[in-house]
């Protein structure tokens, strides 16, 4: 598979801080990939050297086959970007806003611009909003709007910065249909956010970023894959201890975890020695489980030095 | 991408009213020298007021010269200090640049939205200046009117004169925008990219009536501007007008391409 | 790869371009102004006599006179008194003494003089008037006066031969000009010196500068900033009140000499401060002109509603010398002396001369004696 996006050694040094640390982002064609970091982990940060707005301290970028910064322009008509939520010209329709940002680069023939605003509006549900102007949409409506006018010009490669701000839980399912769907039909994505549930839903590979550093990078299938053990719940733990005894690993509670991938075998001896089972499963670990143990604390969080 | 600026800078609501405003002032003075028929003091006031009462011809420069000090500068800092900061405080900045429209070529199509809207302006200021004084003020007795230096003109001589005014008057406003243009590129604030436009040009007024400044006056941006007037000398003084068209040539030169190497350089953070 | 990394190199090239272009278009003005002059081997007396032979030189051009004398007159006198201080710019166009037009030029309008065979239009766009003045043999002093080429020959005209000498020479207006300088020998004179820089080719004066006492800035600068050999055309210097336009005549040299008759005459001595006596045609025999080339000394009486006022503002002036009845003050070369004796009425002696030779003067006429 060709890479879409990578990068390597990738810094971006403001001052003394670096806020992008050195890092090797490897997204390959037919990824959704979730670019996941706390607030001020350096995310942003480096969607934007993707596409050439911040210029890099050091590092080498290749976006679509384009190594110079010249040549990477070349490529972004075909890249569809939602940076740090969407923008738009108050006074003007949706429509307006689209012709206008379309109108604005390459890549967009005039010819067919009609056509494909009523196509991409109707995409992202905002097909009846009429002539009203954006300062009269709701957070949700821009959203959509920010996502349409990514869809435009039918990219490649779609890199999303938190996507499902401000939209409800309707409007956050019908979002991640439509991702799915453009996947579906070829589109790369590029999913950045701080919030695991979405990445965990929608993505095949997970980066994370940890104070400017990324220290995981790997197929969330692989991230999450079983661990060998098996999950046992039961009313009588006690009892369950004295038949698995140098087995157990751990015990919360009424949550036994035992060492053996095959629940059937495990339950079989527990229900042989009379222990009652009630919860049975091969333990995965959570993305939140992964993350959490290669990240320090919040970045945010200042800590007051002794 | 021209056009496409051209089209947010004349669709938007904004740029009318200030167009709008602008006009106001030279209505409002023409009313009332037409109902009190004071004419300033010789000395005092706007070039071209005093002689406006016998001749209305004359009224597009006088309210060129009413708006030229202040009304039109600020509106030249406005428009062009919104140019770059105004995109990064509303964040479109980011979404044009990685549409991508480049650096450089949205700079430019930024310059000549800018540089429409002075035109607009002027012409406007100017034809509202032509509709007021021929229906408020007398004609001339005699069809064109006099030079400064008291010989007649025709009225052929007064019409192409006029658009030579017009067209100076545009060029000295170019240097206005290019400062705004270039504090636009340093700023992610509209509002602090024309004011900061508008301290130059406070300060080289300022400078301007000093004499202890009098080695700088040659260099300030506002020093040639009231030069328009000379073309209405006989034979024209030239001298200022050249001058006047250089200085402005410069600063706008300078002042763009540093707001090129400044805008083609910047993290766009906004 | 490194197109990244270009961003931090991309920065600096591109500053340098601009700062590049900013030096060389600031640089270009003082290069044009460093050319160099060339001296030429005429003596001072021999370049004199070209000067005052050039009246008849046909020219046009633009001009400016800075003034740093800061008169402490009252307003009757304002407008003498904003041609010494202020910075005046004019366009001349000069085909001979008695054909000739200066446009004082201001920034919304202009007052045009044209002088013809015999007297003065003056034209004033502010006021859309025309003034005629018929030539009578006192004048105020006017613009055109202050133009090198006037002001040069003036000061130049009666200047003994010792008087001169050469210094060098420096480019003004883009023409090669040489210098000549004058020192005035009477002691009693406030002016140290008076540069005046001459056209080689025409002999006429381009810049002139006069030096106060103890000043190295002149009192006093006018020159040509751009000059134009050739005899304008006739129909630039004639002119005809235009349609619309108020005309009158003037009045203000009548009301001056018929103020000049009626003051009484006063018996002047021969010679005040060593100054001696000069008659000048059209003058009152009431006024003492005392004084030659560039030292003069005028001593006149005043109307008494005049001289408190005068008196007051002199005496706040920086310097004032208050005597008993008498104040003097100098500003630059120009001093100024009001003395009121009584039973005599005030009196005004003025010139360029020093403050102690002001007092000397006084002292000298007999009429200003303070009665014993």
């Amino acid at each position: 598979m060709s890479a879409v996006i990578a990068t390597r050694g990738l810094v971006k040094r403001y001052g003394r801080l670096r806020a992008v640390d050195g890092i090797d982002l490897d997204v390959r064609a037919g990824d959704v990939y979730g670019f996941l970091g706390a607030n001020g982990s350096g995310k942003t940060t480096t969607v934007r050297m993707l596409l050439g707005l911040v210029l890099a301290t050091s590092g080498d970028i290749e976006l679509l086959g384009a190594r110079t910064a010249r040549a990477r322009q070349r490529v972004l008509p075909r890249v569809g970007a939602l940076i740090e939520g969407p923008a738009s010209y108050g006074h003007l329709s949706g429509r307006e806003n689209l012709a206008l940002l379309d109108a604005s680069g390459p890549g967009g023939s005039w010819r067919t611009r009609t056509r494909r605003i009523a196509a991409v509006l109707e995409q992202v549900g905002l097909g009846g909003v009429g002539r009203r102007p954006v300062k009269a949409y709701s957070l949700g409506m821009r959203q959509r709007l920010g996502l349409a006018g990514a869809l435009l010009r039918r990219p490649d490669l779609l890199v999303l910065d938190e996507p499902t701000n401000g939209l409800d839980p309707q409007g956050i399912s019908e979002i991640r249909a439509l991702l799915i769907d453009l996947h579906r039909g070829g589109t790369t994505i590029f999913l950045s956010s701080h919030l695991l549930a979405e990445v965990e839903q929608l993505c095949s590979r997970v980066g994370v970023l940890d104070r400017g550093r990324l220290v995981l990078q790997d197929e969330l299938a692989t991230l999450t894959a079983p661990t060998g053990a098996t999950v046992v719940v039961t009313p009588a733990p006690e009892q369950a201890r004295a038949l698995l005894d140098g087995r157990l690993t751990s015990v919360t509670g009424d949550r036994l975890v035992v060492r053996g991938s095959d629940p059937a075998e495990v339950n079989a001896l527990l229900v042989r020695g009379g222990v009652p089972v009630t919860g049975l499963a091969i333990e995965r670990p959570t993305l939140e489980e992964v993350v959490l143990a290669r990240t320090a604390a919040s970045p945010d969080r200042v800590e007051a030095h002794p | 991408m021209i056009l496409v600026e051209l089209r947010k800078t004349f669709r938007r609501p904004r740029t009318w009213a200030t167009i709008a405003v602008l006009n106001a002032l030279p209505v409002l003075v023409a009313v009332l020298l037409v109902l009190t028929d004071l004419a300033p003091r010789p000395g005092e006031g706007p070039p071209f007021l005093s002689a406006v009462l016998s001749n209305g011809t004359l009224y597009p420069l006088a309210a060129l010269a009413i708006v030229l000090p202040l009304f039109l500068p600020i509106a030249v800092a406005v428009v062009a200090g919104d140019a770059i900061a105004g995109e990064a405080q509303a964040g479109t900045l980011r979404y044009l640049l990685a549409r991508p429209a480049g650096r450089t070529r949205l700079l430019v199509a930024k310059l000549v939205a800018v540089l429409a809207f002075v035109l607009v302006t002027v012409l406007v200021v100017a034809a509202v200046g032509y509709v007021i004084g021929t229906t408020l003020f007398e004609a001339q007795p005699v069809a064109g009117g006099t030079s400064v230096s008291g010989t007649s003109l025709t009225p052929e001589e007064v019409a192409w004169r006029t658009l030579l005014a017009i067209g100076y008057v545009a060029v000295s406003m170019l240097g206005v925008a290019a400062f705004a243009l270039f504090f636009s590129t340093l700023t992610d604030s509209p509002l602090g990219a024309t004011m900061g436009a508008l301290a130059v040009l406070v300060a080289s007024s300022l400078l301007f009536t000093l004499d202890a400044a009098s080695p700088l006056a040659p260099y300030l941006p506002t020093r040639y501007w009231l030069s328009f007037v000379d073309l209405f000398r006989e034979p024209i003084l030239w001298r200022d007008v050249t001058r006047g068209l250089a200085l402005q040539g410069v600063y706008v030169g300078a002042l763009l391409s540093a707001a090129w190497a400044s805008f083609t350089t910047k993290d766009i953070t906004s | 790869m490194g197109g990244v990394a270009a961003g931090g190199r991309g920065a600096v090239a591109r500053w340098a371009v601009v700062a590049a272009l900013v030096g060389a278009l600031v640089a270009l003005p003082s290069l044009i102004g460093a050319l160099p002059a060339a001296d030429e081997p005429v003596g001072a007396v021999e370049l004199r006599a070209a000067v005052l032979a050039s009246a008849d030189v046909g020219f046009s051009g633009y001009a400016e006179s800075a003034g740093g004398l800061a008169l402490p007159v009252t307003e009757q006198l304002g407008s003498v008194a904003d041609l010494f201080s202020d910075r005046t710019t004019m366009r001349v166009w000069w085909r001979g003494p008695a054909d000739n037009r200066v446009d004082v030029v201001t920034a919304g309008g202009e007052t045009g003089i044209r002088r013809d065979a015999t007297g003065t239009w003056t034209w004033e766009y502010e006021r859309a008037t025309a003034t005629r003045a018929v030539l009578g043999p006192l004048a105020l002093p006017a613009p055109p006066d202050l133009l090198p080429s006037a002001l040069g020959r003036r000061l130049l005209s009666e200047a003994t031969e010792r008087e001169v000498t050469r210094i060098g020479a420096r480019r003004v207006a883009g023409r090669n000009a040489l210098g000549l300088r004058l020192v005035p020998g009477q002691p009693a004179s406030s002016v140290s010196h008076v540069d005046v820089w001459v056209d080689g080719g025409t002999g006429l004066p381009l810049q002139v500068q006069l030096f106060a006492d103890a000043a190295d800035r002149a009192a006093m600068d006018t020159r040509f900033l751009d000059l134009d050999l050739g005899t304008p055309a006739a129909a630039t210097t004639a002119f005809a009140p235009p349609p619309g336009a108020r005309v009158r005549s003037a009045q203000e040299a009548e009301v001056l000499l018929e103020a000049g008759r009626r003051i009484r005459t006063v018996p002047f001595p021969a010679q005040l401060a060593g100054l001696p006596r000069r008659t000048l045609q059209g003058v009152p025999p009431g006024i003492g002109l005392y004084g030659r080339g560039v030292t003069l000394l005028t001593v006149a009486p005043l109307p008494r509603r005049l001289a408190s006022g005068l008196r007051t503002t002199l005496a706040q002036a920086p310097g004032a010398v208050v005597d008993g009845s008498s104040v003097r003050v100098a500003a630059g070369p120009v001093g100024l002396m009001v003395v009121d004796v009584p039973g005599q009425g005030p009196y005004v002696l003025t010139g360029t001369v020093t403050v102690d030779a002001l007092a000397t003067a006084a002292a000298e006429v007999p009429d200003l004696r303070p009665a014993p």
